[in-house]
């Protein structure tokens, strides 16, 4: 029937063009073209966690094995001669990613052309409290944020380390009116990070089954890791973490505190901040943001807050997002139980609080 | 299907270059991103602290290739079921300290960590030393661990390998990554000797030598070889501290190379233990210009070396000579433990025996000339007494 062959004509020809595209995409994954650089602006990278964090970046652990960057390093002139010291070592260590190196104490040359911004300039953390901190900052991030706003690229990324994270971050968005408020991120990776650690070691399973707690508020003392929704892959499915444990009196307390804390403890071990740790988080934080979470995975970002979960609007508060073509979204309809929202409504006020101050 | 987890041992691991390298190593840089790793983590009891600290980050970090963590003081811990070693620690550099400063600390070090590796480690376990002074401290490495292969211990070069790579791309303002084949030669210290005869640059054009392409013989063979072999002191002079990041790097990039293969056409340096290649003396840890296969080094042969270039060759397989020497002599100082060590103790008791037998002889030389020299002046005396007294004659006899 003259159908039917229309019919098989058709398929054949569909066959063939779904072939040749097919080889031609073959083709041309050999055809060795390169991306464009992505200039990466690392502040106060004269610092431990700065010296820890620029071999990440050139190494290619924040933005994948296949994405040049040229890196911008910004610190303050005290600092000026460990930079370039930093800058040479660089240059020595020969990493074919990176195409370029800026080091200087000129904010302005620091922040041209920046895609992405990791904000780790600000004021040490010591054994103490972060409150003290605050009207330090507030004077630098100013500062920064009007660079980034004239100076940076359009669609840059920002991403917020220095203690208080969240308020710095606050700070910086109120005086780059131009950048994208969902660009301004602060940094609650490090305890996401450090949850999931508590809980594979409290299972004894390889952190990497462990996924799906979520750090609410804000990377301080009153930070609240949530593990109602994480979940264990014990090789025949995912399991809730609350029914493996099987103790919520831990999770409700120890495992709290234990995250909390963590930060300090490490301070006392190494009489020194915990820069490792801290650029490892930071780069997962981007490289997720940039690159996309995994289905089924969500991670926990200091992001501007729009009223999700009953939290105000107006805050820099970390939410479980998800990330998809460089944008993050928030995990909605999860449930909040009471003990949660306690939690949650006690870190926003502190968070409340902070911004008071810094404001004031 | 996931590959069996390699344990991988870092000593020193609490100062500035193992916290550096332990997350290169647990986020995959130094043996792929598909390799397991357990990592081993070793330093001295006053460091315990802080090594605590560094596994507690480790932990926190959340790295998904880390399988393990042992952190300890316990040198046989540290050095059980190990397949690469990566020896960092040691007495470390500062600001005014000379290499040779550093040396007699050191030694005692690697003796005590040979045996526990020997002893300990898995059977075809890979040693890296990078610890100053690397060459020797290897050298006394595989003395001390006679079981391991001699192929087996290398020490780090690369750095300086990079670090020459580095200052030649910014000469010619090309990609570091285009620039390949400068050779190390010889000792990580102030005599190493950065060769780029061989040296290429990959263009559009295809690959060109690069003393073509420098067009600066006098630079290559003064400010070039000088800013390599300094680089370490300028690092240390602007951070004030050792150059930690681009060290661990070029560990990572060592190892890497080696258990994984270097590319096609392309060389890179490793001190590695001399077998008389161009004329270097056998029984040095000297760095050549190596190609890496299935986890095994080969030295690049029938490279041409020029007069210049041999005698800095020479020049520095000399220190290394010197420093083994030196090396030597300070470990004799402490109670010999092994047997090769009593021999050569031995050796050294007949040969200082000697020496003071001949220089008794020469005394007793310089003695006898004395004597000598005495009478003569005596004799001198009297021939002049007897002069004057004819010239006197002379002087009367004509008026």
């Amino acid at each position: 029937m003259e159908t039917l062959e229309l019919i098989q004509k058709l398929v054949v020809v569909l066959v063939c063009l779904y072939l040749s595209w097919r080889i031609f995409r073959y083709i041309w994954s050999f055809v060795d073209v390169e991306k464009d650089p992505l200039v990466v602006l690392v502040t106060g990278a004269a610092g431990q966690v700065g010296y820890a964090l620029v071999p990440m970046i050139a190494g290619g652990s924040m933005l994948g094995l296949d994405q040049p960057i040229i890196l911008h390093m910004l610190d303050i002139e005290p600092a000026a001669e460990i930079l370039k010291g930093v800058k040479m070592e660089l240059m020595d260590g020969a990493f074919p990613l990176l195409k370029g190196v800026i080091a200087t104490t000129d904010v302005i040359e620091a922040c041209k052309g920046v895609d992405i911004a990791i904000m780790l300039g600000g004021f040490p953390r010591r054994k103490g409290d972060s409150k003290d901190l605050i009207f330090r900052n507030v004077g630098i991030y100013k500062a920064q944020a009007s660079a980034l706003e004239e100076h940076a690229d359009s669609n840059c990324k920002v991403l917020v380390v220095a203690h208080p994270a969240n308020t710095n971050a606050l700070i910086l968005k109120e005086f780059a009116p131009s950048i994208p408020d969902e660009n301004i991120t602060s940094l609650t990776r490090l305890d996401h990070n450090r949850a999931l650690n508590q809980i594979s070691e409290n299972l004894n399973v390889h952190v990497d089954d462990v996924k799906n707690v979520i750090i609410w508020g804000n990377h301080s003392s009153y930070v609240y890791p949530d593990a109602n929704h994480a979940t264990v892959d014990i090789g025949a499915g995912l399991k809730p973490v609350r029914e493996l444990i099987a103790d919520d009196q831990w999770l409700n307390t120890e495992f709290i505190t234990n995250v909390q804390q963590r930060g300090q403890a490490i301070i006392k071990s190494r009489r020194l901040s915990s820069a490792l740790s801290t650029a490892s988080a930071a780069c997962d934080h981007m490289r997720d943001w940039i690159l996309g979470t995994p289905k089924g995975t969500w991670v926990s970002m200091g992001v501007y807050s729009d009223g999700s979960y009953g939290i105000q609007p107006g805050l820099i508060y970390s939410f479980p997002v998800t990330c998809e073509k460089g944008e993050w979204s928030i995990v909605q309809g999860l449930k909040i139980d009471e003990f949660a929202r306690e939690k949650m409504d006690a870190v926003a006020k502190e968070l409340m609080e902070e911004k008071t101050v810094a404001y004031s | 299907m996931a590959k069996d987890p390699v344990r991988v041992l870092v000593t020193g691991a609490a100062g500035q270059i193992g916290y550096a390298l332990v997350p290169m190593i647990a986020r995959g840089i130094m043996l792929g991103p598909d390799q397991p790793v357990i990592l081993h983590v070793l330093d001295i009891p006053p460091a315990a602290e802080a090594l605590n600290g560094v596994k507690m980050e480790l932990v926190d970090a959340a790295f998904p290739l880390l399988k393990g963590v042992v952190a300890t003081t316990n040198v046989v811990e540290a050095c059980t079921g190990v397949n690469v070693a990566v020896m960092v620690g040691g007495f470390p550099r500062k600001e005014g300290m000379e290499r040779k400063d550093v040396m007699s600390k050191n030694v005692s070090i690697y003796k005590s960590q040979a045996s526990a590796l020997e002893k300990h480690a898995a059977a075809n376990c890979k040693v890296l030393v990078v610890a100053n002074p690397a060459n020797t401290n290897a050298l006394i490495l595989k003395e001390y661990a006679p079981s391991i292969p001699e192929k087996n211990i290398t020490c780090l070069t690369r750095l300086d390998h990079n670090r020459a790579l580095g200052q030649i791309s910014e000469k010619l303002n090309v990609q570091v990554s285009d620039v390949k084949n400068v050779i190390i030669w010889g000792n990580h210290s102030s005599t190493q000797y950065p060769d780029v005869t061989h040296a290429t640059v990959t263009t559009p054009a295809g690959e060109k030598s690069v003393p073509e392409l420098v067009k600066d013989d006098e630079w290559l063979k003064s400010g070039f070889i000088s800013t390599v072999q300094q680089r370490g002191a300028a690092i240390i002079k602007a951070r004030k501290l050792s150059s930690a990041l681009s060290a661990a790097s070029s560990a990572c990039d060592h190892i890497r190379d080696w258990v994984c293969g270097t590319p096609e056409g392309t060389w890179v340096s490793m001190g590695v233990y001399s077998d008389g290649s161009y004329s270097v003396p056998v029984g040095l840890i000297y760095s050549f210009p190596v190609t890496c296969r299935n986890g095994e080094w080969t030295i690049v042969q029938g490279l041409s070396i020029d007069e210049f270039s041999r005698k800095k060759l020479d020049l520095t397989a000399e220190e290394l000579t010197e420093e083994k020497n030196l090396a030597y002599s300070c470990l004799s100082v402490d109670e010999p433990s092994s047997p090769q060590l009593k021999t050569t103790s031995r050796k050294r008791k007949r040969k200082s025996v000697d020496i003071i037998e001949q220089f008794n002889a020469k005394m007793a030389q310089v003695l006898e000339l004395k004597e000598k020299k005495l009478e003569m002046d005596i004799l001198y005396k009297d021939t002049s007494k007897w002069i004057l007294k004819l010239l006197n004659f002379i002087k009367n006899v004509v008026p």
